[in-house]
């Protein structure tokens, strides 16, 4: 398919790439403990660049057999109200491709029965008086394609996997939620899903009792999973779009110690078993790892081909692009190491999470949080670094116990100066999606309470 | 095409199937700063396959390849099979239509020259990066659409919807040393071309308030008598009542169930809300949900009291009441789910207005637009553009980083006084839920004041 569009385009456009994929995914829901549903969905897209009298334009479509020369002539039509590149696309000998396994015949040859097997067995562990418990499973297998006028290609298939379930218990007017996933390239291995039970199972039983919330400026521990709210702004301004447009506040700062100089974060396509991994980006760059913090400096910003040629640089890998619209810059695995937290990621892989809350991090806690879940992340002034949320799932620490979970409390700060210091590293390192971190206990957090 | 589902569904072997065929057209505009990101036409399609049987869940089957179609009925039939249920799941009655439904073009997108959306969405950037040299970027977007929808289910619905939909939104960005602050306008509408024309002032006015904001202290954390405007008081309803009035939150949970119990109180008897997907040209409008029930006014709450909520076919006949036409789905990828259309606070008596809310306020916040909200069931988070604190009856110094946390239930008790200051808020963007995003969907408030409400920032 892309072999004939790129060879129709070499004759009308000055150059052009391509990326086709097919998906199909299969989809099994329990609903309040029962299985209710059970989908399959297939879907097949292509997407051309080109560049034409300098100019780029694009092109998508869905079409089961797509003709090139009209997908071309739209392509081109947008090109020519487009802006003026000097896009380089990598050539062959450029795009050698590191190996990574992406297709796992565990999830790829799993049947329907299996997942129903897989969501059924998480009901029945989950299963408790009072509570509704969802379960989803989905797989996918996909196939991807990329190519240039510059004869780069690269061909994969990926498998992925997702079981996600949660747990809604309501008493009175007091509606608590629990929920945790694993997402993998691979099947969940039993300790993977003793350990999804486990997390929620801690969780929940935590916060069966309802403790007043504290207030003022005090150390908070954020999961996993409350990271959300601190990693975000750093997402944004580590892009090298946002660098590009000079809204980012780390743009100028490369080198410059920002963080906490234990903290390092880095940008891998290459980890094995995650679906995110990938041997090629989909601009026909080979994969590599990119070191977004180093020891706390500002490391390298992410670029996809288009603004790699705005900013003089290399792209780093990281175009992403849809059946719809142009390519863009996108992560792909991100992992936090930080010095003294032990753990590379990949070990990390099958360890089962301890059943304490906050990953060993409220021995010597007075008074404080652990964050689970904040309500509204990614509103608001997101570049800025500064956030303000109402907890969604939170825990009151008090000498060092966990006492309860609060409500009706909201935590502030500012992602740039919580991360100046980092006052612990939590043992239970995790993914959750596609990123790797352990809990981080941060101090001088702005608790508020009704 | 109606002829071509009519045949595959009365080849289906299943006690009940249903079919959607989409066909979207649309074209998309983007700016950054001032380089043009993408113009493009697009072309996607695609069917979505539902079937049930005695017995049995759901089988769903979705797909790009329309050759497709009498095989993945087949399919959709061997999942629902592999579905086995001891309670079946059963179909609210609706009367099936057979109709053409085609909402106004006002203006046919497809009939317009990209070059010449390029130029309008030129022309609201450039309002933006015009304002002052301390904006040091700006998103702007135009998207437009026309989407042909076909619906065939074996109960004898037969149905063909045109929807047309324009978007144009712009963020500007403005920074000042290390400060970072934005502002944002947002205009989505079920119309056409003819629609979006002449927004240069608003969007003039967005990029101001981004570089009046650098200058804006952060609001001081706490509680508050909170005065929110037509936006967020349409934002509110929406996120912390709307969603825990969607029936596919009740039905299996005999808690919630509960909670929701119609003939609760809600709030003071000031307060009616309710969701109208049936109202003349807002966003939200289709004359047919995705089950191919018509729309209508459904009244949520009256005089504070609740007494209805929104359902698919299936919620209705779980709970013994009737659908609402509010089950939609974004596009042929998904199944319909439970969602609301256009939702309102109804306006409190004529002649009742702003300044009536805020005169004997000593301190207070007045919440202004929204950047989002988010509700997690009864607790909910909304992020305001921008905020006044209020002193001494009048509205003070501009105030930034507004975030309301709140208890449903609590807040909506909390309504002390509504306006009689109407307005739909037609905004691009729209809501999310079970994967679905964005959904089209309308708010609608007058001025709103909370006696008290939570105010996240520092402390």
């Amino acid at each position: 398919m892309i072999d004939r569009l790129l060879d129709s385009a070499r004759r009308k456009v000055d150059g052009a790439d391509a990326l086709w994929r097919r998906e199909e995914q299969t989809a099994v829901a329990f609903e309040s403990g029962r299985l209710k549903a059970a989908g399959i969905s297939e879907e097949a897209g292509l997407n051309l660049r080109v560049l034409s009298k300098g100019r780029m334009g694009v092109a998508g479509t869905t079409t089961a057999k797509p003709d090139p020369d009209a997908l071309l002539e739209r392509a081109r039509a947008s090109a020519e109200l487009g802006e003026i590149v000097d896009l380089a696309f990598p050539t062959a000998a450029a795009s050698k491709l590191p190996p990574i396994p992406t297709y796992f015949d565990r999830t790829a040859n799993a049947s329907l029965d299996d997942l129903i097997a897989l969501g059924r067995m998480l009901v029945e562990r989950l299963a408790r008086p009072d509570c509704q418990i969802n379960v989803a499973v989905e797989r996918a297998v996909d196939e991807t394609a990329v190519g240039n006028t510059a004869g780069a290609r690269g061909a994969y298939r990926g498998t992925g996997i997702a079981v996600t379930a949660d747990i809604t218990r309501i008493a009175g007017d007091d509606v608590l939620m629990v929920y945790d996933q694993y997402v993998g390239a691979d099947m969940p291995s039993d300790a993977d899903l003793e350990a999804l039970v486990r997390s929620i199972e801690t969780r929940l039983s935590a916060a069966l009792t309802i403790v007043t919330p504290p207030d003022g400026s005090l150390p908070v521990v954020f999961t996993p999973a409350g990271l959300a709210a601190v990693v975000l702004p750093l997402e944004q301004a580590l892009s090298g779009k946002t660098v590009l447009q000079g809204s980012s506040p780390l743009a100028g700062k490369v080198g410059e110690v920002m963080f906490d100089d234990r903290l390092s974060i880095i940008d891998d396509p290459l980890t094995p078993g995650r679906p995110a991994s990938r041997p090629v980006d989909d601009e026909c760059v080979p994969s590599r790892a990119t070191g977004l913090v180093e020891r706390g400096a500002v490391g390298r910003f992410v670029y996809d081909l288009e603004t790699a040629a705005r900013a003089k640089t290399q792209s780093t890998g990281n175009g992403r692009r849809g059946v719809f619209g142009k390519p863009h810059i996108g992560y792909t695995n991100i992992l936090f190491r930080i010095e003294d937290g032990m753990h590379g990621a990949h070990e990390a892989r099958h360890a089962a999470l301890p059943a304490t809350l906050g990953g060993g991090l409220i021995e010597n806690m007075r008074d404080g949080l652990i964050v689970d879940d904040l309500i509204g992340v990614g509103q608001g002034n997101v570049i800025s670094g500064a956030f303000s949320h109402p907890v969604g799932l939170a825990y009151r620490v008090q000498r060092g116990e966990v006492t309860g979970r609060v409500k009706d409390a909201a935590v502030a700060g500012n992602a740039y100066d919580l991360l100046k210091r980092i006052g612990g590293v939590g043992t239970d390192g995790r993914w959750l999606g596609s990123r790797w971190s352990p809990s981080l206990l941060l101090e001088g957090v702005s608790v508020a309470r009704r | 095409m109606k002829d071509r589902l009519a045949t595959a569904v009365k080849q289906s072997r299943a006690d009940y199937t249903e079919i959607r065929v989409e066909r979207t057209w649309s074209s998309a505009v983007a700016f950054r700063g001032r380089r043009l990101e993408t113009a493009t036409v697009s072309e996607d399609q695609g069917g979505f396959v539902r079937v049930l049987n005695k017995g049995c869940g759901w089988g769903i089957a979705s797909f790009t390849s329309l050759d497709e179609l009498p095989a993945m009925v087949g399919r959709a039939n061997e999942l629902s099979h592999a579905v086995r249920m001891d309670e079946p799941i059963r179909l609210a009655e609706t009367t099936q239509q057979v109709a053409d439904a085609e909402l106004d073009l006002d203006g046919d997108v497809r009939g317009i020259q990209l070059g010449d959306k390029k130029k309008l969405l030129e022309a609201y950037n450039s309002a933006m990066l015009a304002v002052s040299s301390t904006i040091v970027d700006t998103q702007a977007s135009y998207r437009d659409e026309v989407s042909e929808v076909w619906y065939v289910n074996s109960e004898g619905a037969m149905l063909y919807q045109v929807r047309p939909e324009v978007v144009v939104s712009g963020t500007a960005i403005g920074r000042r040393n290390g400060t970072i602050e934005k502002g944002l306008e947002s205009i989505g509408l079920r119309k056409g071309w003819r629609s979006v024309q002449g927004f240069e002032e608003r969007f003039r006015v967005v990029a101001q308030r981004a570089v009046d904001l650098l200058d804006a202290p952060r609001v001081r954390g706490g509680a508050y008598p909170v005065i929110l405007d037509n936006e967020l008081a349409g934002v509110f309803i929406h996120e912390a009542f709307g969603h825990l009035s969607e029936a596919d939150f009740v039905y299996e949970n005999p808690q919630a169930r509960e909670m929701m119990t119609l003939g609760r109180r809600f709030g003071k008897p000031a307060l009616n809300a309710g969701d109208n997907g049936a109202a003349a040209g807002l966003r939200g409008t289709l004359p047919f949900d995705d089950e191919g029930t018509p729309t209508q006014d459904t009244p949520l709450i009256r005089e504070g009291i609740l007494v209805g909520r929104l359902h698919s076919r299936e919620t209705a006949a779980k709970l013994g009441e009737r659908p609402t036409g509010n089950a939609r789905a974004i596009s042929f990828r998904h199944p319909p789910i439970v969602r609301m259309t256009n939702t309102y606070i109804a306006p409190g008596k004529a002649g009742i207005g702003f300044n009536d809310l805020i005169r004997d306020i000593k301190l207070g916040v007045y919440a202004c637009g929204a950047f989002g909200g988010q509700t997690m069931l009864e607790n909910f988070s909304f992020t305001a553009g921008w905020g006044h604190m209020i002193r001494n009856g009048h509205v003070a110094e501009l105030v930034k980083d507004v975030v309301l946390a709140g208890n449903l239930f609590q807040t909506l008790d909390r309504i002390d006084h509504i306006a009689g200051d109407f307005t739909w808020n037609q905004m691009g963007g729209g809501c999310g839920k079970g994967g679905q995003f964005p959904l089209p969907v309308t708010e609608g408030a007058p001025h709103v004041r909370i006696e008290e409400a939570l105010i996240g920032g520092d402390v």
